[in-house]
């Protein structure tokens, strides 16, 4: 791998990217959701329903940006989790479900180079996702809560963004599991099986802390019980399967 | 004397069950089209994926213009096996665009060899419109022109006339003609013995995952000639196995 094939690599994974109607439905779908669930949980709790408001706990009560930003980051844990997933899973299975594999045989730019441009377009559509959907939730707030947000309120976007962010690492996984299993459903099932999961640590809590997948939804919905180092150890998921894909891609043969 | 454009010495890979390719041995010479001819199931297609690292050989050697492949012989390269090199939510122009950058063309000489192949190839009225909404017999068209656009010495397609229709089936035969007389070596596999194969300098019959033979490109009835190889190698199968290697130089 070289400087000049990994720009090629990430030139070309750019290009399909940009032309993916998969991560532009994902994105929209993700940002519209998120804004919409919170802006209408808002707005039933407001109206009494004691059920809702049981569920999504004393922080939403509150109402208000307080209130909103608090469903934002539980329903962000969870379906940016599942929205990035799918995006990954797409990116890497991809080339196996349309054949376009035997393509990347052969080349001067060598797979594990395409794997690892893959990742960092990824990583980079996440941002743009991460950003976008931050400002959704901050317009949104705006039109229900009909006030501009305060210093409070705007360190509860930056940790929305943070959230975000973090939550893009985790699917990592579906990467490699695309490359193992050849195909969409084997990383769209391991998106799905993280996602239970850290969703049952997350309830249970206990030591969901030093649980890497889970760390950064407690760390957003329940700040001070999330360390630095658990926060930290996150990044052994995005790492760890990340070198695994790029060894998988390595080791690829079409002898199935 | 130059390398061979493609050398295999021994290549064996087994699936079990008696699928795979055992001890091939093939060469394919600068200048020269080599058709690989055999039934379907023979083993042309593993036998290409060997000789494209997309597998890994239980034993065997391939050697790419005299050396083990690495990234600069990958460059001089062009291949076309099953699927064609086509994302289907990118243009013909794009798709061809990505493919020369990714055998390392610098970006400027892209363009030129894009518009070259588009011609070429007939092309032209698909270069702005998504793969997706090609025929298959124009999508084999846009594959095979990101195999052969960037001019490589080395050029392995496996059943190249699959969906082409008889134009398609004369421009890839010109096409290659122009490349072998270049210096190219050419691999083309193909079940029967189309207008591609008629052109090649060597035919090798494939049966079974052995070399069973060869063909004379010029004979009278190759057809005839080609069945009755597979005919022979299949009764001397159902005989039992032998201790001679069926293997050919």
């Amino acid at each position: 791998m070289t400087g000049r094939t990994l720009a090629i690599a990430i030139a070309v994974e750019a290009r399909k990217a940009a032309a993916s109607r998969v991560l532009v439905s994902t994105a929209v779908l993700l940002c519209t959701g998120v804004a919409a669930i919170s802006a209408s949980a808002m707005v039933a709790a407001r109206s009494g329903n004691e059920q809702l408001a049981a569920k999504l706990g004393p922080l939403a009560l509150a109402g208000g940006w307080p209130g909103l930003l608090a469903v934002a980051a539980q329903v962000t844990a969870a379906a940016g989790l599942l929205a990035f997933g799918v995006g990954l899973s797409w990116l890497y299975a991809r080339e196996f479900t349309d054949g376009t594999i035997t393509g990347l045989f052969g080349l001067p730019v060598t797979r594990p180079t395409i794997a690892l441009a893959k990742l960092i377009v990824y990583l980079v559509w996440t941002l743009a996702v991460a950003g976008l959907l931050t400002v959704t939730v901050a317009v949104t707030a705006v039109t229900v809560t009909g006030e501009l947000p305060d210093a409070a309120a705007r360190i509860g976007l930056a940790r929305l963004l943070a959230l975000a962010g973090m939550t893009a690492l985790l699917p990592v996984p579906a990467a490699w599991a695309a490359t193992i299993g050849r195909g969409l459903l084997p990383a769209i099932a391991t998106t799905v099986a993280l996602l239970a999961v850290t969703q049952i640590v997350v309830v249970a809590g206990g030591v969901g802390g030093w649980f890497p997948p889970a760390a950064p939804a407690l760390w957003a919905v329940l700040p001070g019980t999330v360390s630095p180092a658990q926060l930290l150890l996150t990044a052994t998921v995005p790492v760890g399967f990340g070198l695994l894909t790029l060894h998988a891609w390595r080791r690829l043969q079409l002898d199935r | 004397m130059s390398a061979a454009r493609i050398q295999a010495r021994g290549l064996t890979r087994d699936f079990g069950g008696g699928a795979g390719v055992y001890g091939i041995d093939l060469e394919v010479a600068p200048g020269e089209i080599h058709a690989l001819v055999g039934l379907n199931g023979a083993g042309k297609t593993t036998l290409m994926r060997l000789l494209l690292g997309m597998l890994r050989p239980d034993a065997g050697t391939v050697l790419l213009n005299g050396r083990p492949p690495d990234p600069a012989v990958w460059s001089r390269v062009g291949h076309l096996v099953e699927t064609p090199f086509a994302y289907g939510e990118l243009d013909g122009r794009t798709n061809l665009t990505l493919a020369a950058r990714l055998h390392g063309v610098a970006a400027p000489e892209a363009a030129r060899m894009v518009h070259s192949v588009l011609t070429e190839l007939n092309l032209n009225r698909y270069a702005t419109v998504r793969a997706r909404r090609l025929s298959l017999g124009n999508r084999q068209r846009l594959g095979l022109a990101a195999a052969l656009q960037h001019d490589p010495e080395i050029i392995v397609l496996d059943e190249p006339t699959n969906a082409l229709d008889p134009a398609g089936v004369i421009l890839l035969r010109e096409a290659l003609v122009r490349r072998a007389a270049a210096g190219a070596g050419v691999l083309v596999s193909s079940h029967h013995l189309d207008e591609v194969a008629r052109v090649a300098h060597r035919i090798t019959v494939i049966n079974g995952g052995r070399v069973i033979g060869a063909l004379d490109p010029h004979g009278i009835d190759i057809e005839r000639s080609f069945f009755a190889l597979v005919h022979a190698d299949d009764e001397r199968a159902a005989r039992g196995p032998t201790d001679e290697p069926r293997r050919v130089a």
